[in-house]
């Protein structure tokens, strides 16, 4: 079993005072897109032991980080595509690239991705670049197993469950729900920075011409990106039941609420 | 943006802060208020590697460096100061020794399991009358064919209810004054081995803290750490390394007091705006936030410094002096900024408070650090 896994990193923190469209990225807080960990989990556990993962993420430099995350939850290897022409994708040349790259890695069984990103948030990405492949799409998976070349996966959707079959190589969006792995032990963090192979390939490697990447192959352009002012706030109270209970009453007391 | 800090470092730090946030936050206050140690939460602590942080690979450890070691201890006791305080004692002063001065049998006997967290260590030099002076020891160890015979009456051993693999500090030689102690390897579960009760302390009460007693206790003589009267100069050597993982500890605690400070000052409002925009409160979050980085900078320079394989007896020693009295520092000013709420049970920064008091006394008190700081810059003077 060969199977890619595509990541993404993402930033950590409220961007603040951002000025147009793009946000600016340090190492300290760019972190692995949380809806990729399930992702990540699944492509392992579906290689098994023998298979092969392999973790894709197109990012600049700062997006090494998400790819060790990755590596330090059980993925084997790991390509940056990085080129200074990939800059200012959106989501069609952010699949071109990811489509090209999973063509110099085939044969792949499998690529997959997470349901979609904690910031933009768009969820085309997948799909985009399985039209691309030319492979079938299973979307919303909550498991799946493989047995003689046929993916057989259970699908979560909208308060009901599909079971899907599919041959391979297709392509497979993890659903949230799938819990992520346990968090990496140092032993593990310790092998993705100092054993495991991490490359970067550029748009030649990829054999992408620059009028298909980054904004010059960009269909769509983000103009602005504002805050939206939410009417109200909701705050998660932690500890036990009873421990919960008595700190909301005692925060209602409080306000003079009760 | 810690510049101080590579890559991995960072990874290691965020790796461990996301572990904590799962396991430890969540029962914190209650591991506190039951005095509770976690077995369920030690089993996937020993799973992720955080019982044998610096052990060689080979021995079943993690091969981390001793950067990574302070980040470790510190993210955990940003959560629990008693699951920080075991497994720094833990790493530094019972797995460390075990390393630095045991035989290839010793390493491979014990490491594995220590530094896999099955098993669990302690250091056992703290007697009634040797505390600050440990030249003072009384425990004896007295030679009889291939066994040592132990009696020895240890207090405040830090994992103590808990501890299968004990490094006793006991006279082999009492003539020889403190050239006569030596360090054995005692296990739970042996004749004349017993646990005694659990101390009831202020703070760090998720950790089982108690006194242990060896009464004609036979210890084979392949358990005798390093060679006859090198006790003191491993346990100093234990000690040094220890300092820095106390010293992360406290930055731990007291970074949990700047935030749950911040958090509290940005949310309670007096006078028609929320706290933190008064001045005398702005100006303790300023003061707490200048003693957690200066604190977390000494405990990384006193890491590096050992990683760099040269002395770092004095670095270590300012790092746990002032990392631990800013601690004290920075956990009261977070009780003030709580006014009342701040003297309850019910709040966090209560239990922080408490558990920050006892990082000026353990593994050497602040006094005693203070005297070795001055003898190392007044020979660096000279």
């Amino acid at each position: 079993m060969r199977v890619a896994v595509c990541v993404k990193s993402v930033v950590s923190k409220e961007p603040k005072n951002v000025k147009g469209p793009f946000v600016p990225r340090s190492p300290d807080q760019c972190v692995l897109n949380p809806f990729d960990r399930p992702a990540v989990g699944l492509a392992r556990e579906l290689a098994g032991e023998t298979g092969e993962v392999c973790a894709v993420s197109m990012g600049p430099q700062t997006a090494m980080g998400a790819l060790r995350e990755a590596l330090a939850l059980g993925a084997d290897r790991g390509v940056l595509l990085c080129d200074p022409a990939l800059a200012g994708s959106d989501t069609l040349a952010t699949s071109r690239a990811l489509a090209a790259a999973a063509k110099r890695l085939s044969p792949l069984d499998l690529v997959v991705f997470g349901t979609r990103s904690a910031d933009s948030d768009t969820g085309h990405v997948p799909p985009q670049t399985a039209v691309l492949l030319g492979l079938p799409l299973v979307s919303w998976v909550v498991s799946a197993k493989i047995s003689q070349g046929v993916l057989s996966a259970l699908r979560a959707a909208d308060g009901f469950e599909e079971k899907v079959r599919a041959p391979l190589p297709a392509v497979v969006t993890v659903h949230p729900k799938v819990p992520a792995p346990e968090e990496p032990g140092l032993a593990d963090l310790d092998a993705a920075f100092d054993k495991k192979p991490l490359t970067c390939w550029d748009l030649a490697a990829l054999g992408v011409s620059p009028g298909q990447a980054g904004q010059a192959g960009s269909p769509t352009t983000v103009l602005s990106m504002a805050r939206t002012k939410a009417g109200r706030s909701c705050e998660l109270l932690e500890g036990s039941g009873r421990d919960q209970a008595r700190e909301l009453v005692r925060r209602l007391k409080d306000k003079g609420l009760l | 943006m810690d510049v101080f800090l590579n890559e991995k470092n960072r990874a290691v730090a965020r790796s461990v802060r996301r572990f904590c946030d799962r396991h430890i936050a969540p029962i914190a206050a209650s591991l506190d208020a039951e005095a509770r140690f976690p077995w369920e939460v030690v089993e996937k602590m020993g799973e992720a590697g955080y019982f044998g942080i610096q052990a060689p690979v080979e021995l079943s450890g993690a091969g981390m460096d001793t950067v990574d070691y302070a980040l470790v201890i510190e993210e955990i006791s940003r959560a629990c100061g008693g699951l920080g305080l075991c497994v720094t004692v833990h790493n530094s002063v019972a797995l460390y020794p075990i390393l630095a001065f045991g035989t290839k049998e010793q390493k491979e006997r014990f490491v594995p399991d220590l530094a896999t967290g099955k098993k669990i260590g302690a250091f056992c030099l703290t007697e009634p009358n040797a505390g600050s002076d440990a030249s003072g020891v009384e425990a004896t160890a007295v030679e009889d064919g291939d066994h040592y015979v132990v009696n020895a009456n240890k207090v405040f051993v830090t994992n103590g209810g808990v501890a299968d693999v004990c490094l006793i500090f006991a006279r082999t030689d009492p003539a020889a004054g403190r050239k006569g102690i030596s360090v054995l390897v005692a296990e739970r579960g042996a004749p004349g081995f017993s646990v005694g009760e659990l101390e009831d302390l202020s703070g760090m009460r998720a950790n089982p803290v108690s006194s242990i007693r060896l009464t004609d206790c036979r210890v084979p003589k392949e358990n005798l750490l390093g060679r006859p009267g090198q006790g003191l100069a491993i346990g100093l050597a234990a000690l040094d390394t220890g300092r820095i993982g106390i010293a992360a500890q406290a930055v731990g605690i007291a970074q949990a007091a700047l935030e749950e400070g911040v958090r509290y000052a940005k949310q309670r409002r007096q006078f028609g705006a929320p706290i933190a925009s008064h001045q005398a409160v702005s100006a303790m979050i300023a003061d707490m936030a200048c003693q957690v980085e200066a604190a977390r900078l000494l405990v990384i320079r006193a890491a590096m410094a050992r990683d760099a394989g040269g002395p770092f007896t004095k670095e270590s020693a300012m790092a746990k002096l002032y990392a631990s009295e800013a601690a004290g520092n920075v956990t009261d000013m977070a009780v003030q900024i709580h006014g009342g709420y701040g003297y309850s049970r019910t709040f966090a920064v209560e239990r922080y408070w408490r558990d920050a008091r006892v990082t000026r006394i353990y593994e050497g008190t602040s006094e005693i650090h203070r005297m070795v700081v001055a003898r190392s810059v007044m020979e660096e003077l000279e």
